[in-house]
């Protein structure tokens, strides 16, 4: 009895510590992390709610007050324990019916959201001055508030049950608050508006529906049209010899003009318009009961409509003539044309246009973007499997991890390496300057660099560390590992050298200015060379003579940093710097989506190798093959069906990026679809989705076929 | 001349796998170990061609300490040690002919793998191995379309193709229908008693040992507990084998 008195006083401290602060009386009765968890949710929702449901995105200098908040907060917390008490009762009088208890939970539910709904308002019209109410949107201060309300409530009762970590009620009830304050808060700050979504489209459906079906503009159409053209002299000078009348013509169009000599019309400064010489116009020949157009062409031979200055659209008679008048209109004349110009006055009445079955000229466009990204997709593709494959066997941990190398061998190969880069480099200085050089033959130049460095380099390497691991096996220990320190304190002092400088002008220069790291540069080099081959040295003497170094789970680490990186940087990212480096068009894109590829497979690739199985690996090295052979003989064949896989994958992601990677320069039709959109030409816009969309299906069909009946 | 001294293997979780391990293999001897899973049989195989680093000892193999070899001569030793396991090891989805070939890679230059080169000489050779083991048929078809006791004998042959002077068998016929075992164990007597080739073997079955192996060693928790020679292990006594598989265990028959 007395014991269970005291978990009696102990649930109702628990209750009242979770009610000054939540999750505190759960974590006095020992579940610590659930109390934890619970605090951190309240913190969270309670600060999310004060800065979705008072930010306006339009006015950011509203706010609404945490006190005007604790209000709401304190209101809906009032409503909610009236709710929970109506449930209380409910459940009390409604306890011999087992349909009445079943019923009890959904029927609570649904008048809790009704009384919710009714009482929202009023409620926050009581708790909010009218200028506070003007600063927050209703409904989700309202609905967040009461969930954090509810929680309150709900960890009040839940800290009165646990009982150490293993005693504790479910927690089904905190979730489903929880996911629906997030739901609450996400809707304000992502601005999920149905009311925009279903007002507007009154507006857009228009355009959307032009983008939706534009097949109008994918053909040519020819419409044909009756002409007719008089000679208009202006201004007129005495003197001058105008043009001669027009005859009305049998069989054709005509169209007659008096005078055919005027002075033009005058726009002054403000837009007023002067009226200058009317002409009388009579037509005919033209087909009866439809419009014909008059235009007038300037003498440098650009034609308008002219605005103001009589009509211009007449509709023909019965007879098929027409007549009507014009002012002669204003029209802007080149300063050096001096003197009296010929016009031309043009009639023109259009037919209906025909269906000429020809591709318009941005149907052409557009296809021929297509075929651009398509090939950019696939370029891509193909270098980033040449690229990711090697990088994929150094990136596997069952390849790399028992790669070892003796701290002699490291120290010549790493000597080697350097040693041949430089030499490699100093061999290109003298031979690139015969074939012409960076500027001439640049492809050739770079190769000749790019070989002669890593062959000389990784032939220095391989040399020089089988020389020096041979030399630390046979030698007497202390000499071999005084070979090991001397030259890891050597290496460690390159690497702490290079470091220090990159300190100075990386880290110091953005704090201190440009102009003190460069001073700093030195000493900072130094200091880290010193540390460096300390260091270094250090590890070299605990490793003793012919101590093991990991080198491959070195590289392993490397390269998988690599590769995380230039996955994690998303391809239209990639292109944005590919068109800084070589200016916009589809090969930036190719540069991006290679980038891109190349990381997203090595891992991909490496994963496949990661799992493959190691017993052939293990039987072809106990046969003596060499490394290359083990992985020619033992993990290509391995791989293949899931490097194919994967790869028809990627070309699938990459065709569909180089549709879109245009939008930032990237080149293919993207780069026309952002165009045309620039421009409001919706309907060939709506071309180009439509091209992407049919290529992507279509190239997912294909691939996921061929997949399945690879795998 | 194998000879064994002083072994001890550590594994980087401080698992102790061989504890102080001394023996010497005459040439021309079917060893056979034996022991529960566990007592360290696949260790010692595979520290014999340096699968596993042992962590201290020595392993003279014609007077050549193997634990001291740099690649280049590691890669000549290994060519002379043949190899066969428990789950074959073949490459499934490889041609038998590649499997087999694959057993010469030893031998052959290190770049031609970048063509897929095999000269005709080895392909013969590999026929050859083939038909040793009797699948000569099968040259063509897919690792992965051979029932188990055609793929230990491509196994076999894989290792026949380096001519070694020395076949560890780990356990080979532990994944085998035990009418196949003998099958499979026949070859390598054969191979033992006319080629002149030195077997140690890893096996399970006591029958099975008393049948093939002109010695044994019998490992336990690492450490070597029973030795003897085929006449010792014809006539183990009930203490002997408790003694090697612990109190619990009961002799146990394959029949044949």
């Amino acid at each position: 009895m007395k014991d269970g008195r005291q978990t009696q006083h102990k649930a109702w401290l628990q209750a009242l510590l979770s009610l000054l602060v939540p999750g505190l009386g759960q974590a006095v009765g020992g579940a610590i992390s659930r109390g934890f968890y619970i605090f951190l949710t309240e913190a969270v929702l309670s600060g999310l709610a004060v800065f979705a449901a008072a930010q306006r995105p339009r006015y950011p200098d509203y706010g609404l007050s945490f006190h005007a908040y604790l209000q709401l907060l304190g209101a809906s917390a009032a409503l909610v324990i009236f709710l929970l008490a109506l449930y209380w009762l409910a459940r009390r009088v409604s306890l011999r019916s087992e349909f009445a208890k079943t019923a009890a939970g959904p029927t609570f539910a649904a008048l809790s959201a009704l009384i919710a709904v009714l009482v929202a308002p009023r409620m926050v019209d009581t708790v909010l001055a009218p200028e506070e109410q003007k600063k927050l949107f209703a409904l989700t201060a309202l609905f967040t508030a009461m969930v954090v309300a509810a929680i309150w409530a709900w960890n009040i009762y839940d800290a009165a049950q646990v009982r150490g970590k293993a005693h504790a009620p479910s927690l089904t009830p905190f979730y489903l608050l929880l996911i629906v304050g997030i739901i609450t808060l996400g809707a304000r700050i992502v601005q999920i508006n149905p009311d925009k979504a279903i007002r507007e489209y009154k507006d857009t459906g228009v355009i959307l529906s032009r983008i939706v079906w534009p097949w109008k503009v994918a053909f040519d159409y020819k419409a044909s049209q009756l002409v007719a053209e008089a000679k208009v002299q202006a201004p007129c000078p005495p003197g001058a010899t105008p043009p001669p009348v027009n005859q009305p013509q049998e069989g054709k169009p005509w169209v007659v003009v008096t005078p055919t000599c005027g002075e033009l019309s005058k726009r002054d400064t403000k837009g007023k318009l002067t009226f200058g010489t009317q002409l009388t116009i009579r037509g005919g020949g033209f087909q009866p009961g439809k419009k014909v157009h008059i235009l007038w062409e300037n003498p440098i031979g650009n034609a308008f409509t002219p605005r103001g200055v009589g009509p211009t659209e007449i509709v023909v008679g019965p007879d098929g003539t027409f007549s009507t008048q014009l002012y002669i209109p204003d029209v802007t004349i080149p300063s050096m044309a001096q003197g009296a110009q010929i016009h031309t006055l043009r009639v023109v009445q259009r037919g209906t246009a025909k269906f000429t079955g020809k591709l318009s000229k941005a149907m052409k466009l557009a296809l021929e973007k297509m075929l651009e990204s398509i090939m950019m997709g696939l370029m891509a593709t193909a270098a980033g499997i040449l690229l990711s494959v090697p990088l994929s066997f150094l990136a596997a941990r069952n390849l790399m991890h028992n790669i070892h190398t003796t701290t002699e061998g490291f120290v010549g190969g790493v000597l080697g390496l350097v040693g041949g880069a430089y030499a490699g480099k100093r061999l290109a200085d003298v031979l690139t300057p015969l074939v012409g050089g960076l500027e001439k033959a640049p492809v050739l130049t770079f190769t000749i660099y790019v070989v002669l460095v890593l062959g000389l380099a990784i032939g220095a390497y391989r040399l020089l560390s089988r020389a020096l691991a041979q030399a630390g096996e046979r030698l007497h220990p202390t000499l071999s590992l005084s070979i090991g320190i001397l030259g890891m304190a050597l290496i460690g002092g390159g690497v702490g050298y290079a470091l220090g400088i990159g300190y100075a002008h990386g880290i110091l220069g953005i704090t201190r200015g440009a102009e003190a790291a460069q001073a700093m540069a030195h000493s900072s080099g130094m200091f880290g060379a010193a540390l460096g081959a300390a260091l270094a040295a250090f590890w070299a003497g605990r490793l003793g003579a012919n101590g093991k170094i990991p080198i491959g789970q070195f590289i392993y680490a490397a390269v998988r940093l690599l590769l995380n990186i230039g996955r994690s940087i998303e391809p239209l990212i990639w292109a944005i710097m590919g068109v800084i480096w070589v200016g916009p068009g589809a090969f930036a894109g190719f540069i991006a989506l290679t980038i891109h590829s190349v990381a997203a497979l090595g891992k991909l690739y490496s994963e496949a190798i990661e799992s493959i199985d190691p017993g052939p690996i293990e039987a072809l090295q106990a046969t003596g093959a060499t490394r290359l052979q083990t992985i020619v003989y033992a993990v290509v064949p391995q791989v293949l069906p899931p490097f194919t896989a994967f790869t028809l994958y990627r070309w699938d992601i990459n065709v569909r990026m180089s549709t879109i990677i245009g939008l930032v320069g990237g080149g293919g039709i993207g780069f026309l679809l952002i165009q045309w959109i620039h421009q409001f030409q919706y309907e060939q816009a709506g071309l180009a989705v439509w091209l992407i969309t049919i290529t992507v299906a279509t190239l997912d069909f294909i691939s996921a076929n061929i997949r399945e009946k690879m795998v | 001349m194998l000879v064994v001294e002083h072994l001890t293997k550590v594994y980087e979780d401080g698992t102790i796998a061989l504890k102080d391990v001394n023996f010497t293999v005459e040439d021309g001897e079917f060893l056979v170990i034996i022991g529960l899973s566990g007592s360290g049989k696949s260790t010692l195989l595979r520290c014999i061609n340096r699968l596993i680093q042992p962590t201290e000892g020595r392993i003279l193999w014609n007077g050549v300490d193997i634990t001291q070899a740099n690649d280049a001569e590691m890669r000549r030793i290994r060519r002379e040690i043949g190899m066969i396991f428990q789950h074959f090891n073949l490459v499934e989805r490889s041609s038998v002919l590649t499997n087999v070939l694959t057993g010469r890679l030893g031998y052959l230059p290190s770049w031609w793998s970048l063509v897929n080169f095999f000269p005709q000489s080895e392909k013969r050779r590999a026929m050859q191995a083939l038909e040793r083991v009797g699948i000569a048929d099968k040259a063509h078809n897919r690792a992965d379309a051979l029932s188990g006791g055609q793929k230990q004998r491509v196994g076999i042959a894989r290792a026949l193709m380096q001519d070694p002077k020395i076949i560890l068998a780990d356990e080979p016929v532990a994944s085998l229908d035990p009418v196949l075992a003998h099958s499979i164990l026949g070859y390598l007597e054969k191979l033992n008693q006319e080629h002149d080739i030195t077997v140690l073997c890893s096996l399970h079955y006591l029958d099975l040992v008393q049948r093939y192996a002109t010695k044994v060693i019998g490992l336990r928790d690492g450490r070597v507990v029973y030795e003897g020679t085929r006449e010792n292990i014809r006539n183990i006594t009930d203490e002997e084998f408790k003694h090697i598989y612990g109190q619990e265990a009961q002799r146990l028959s394959v029949g044949g």
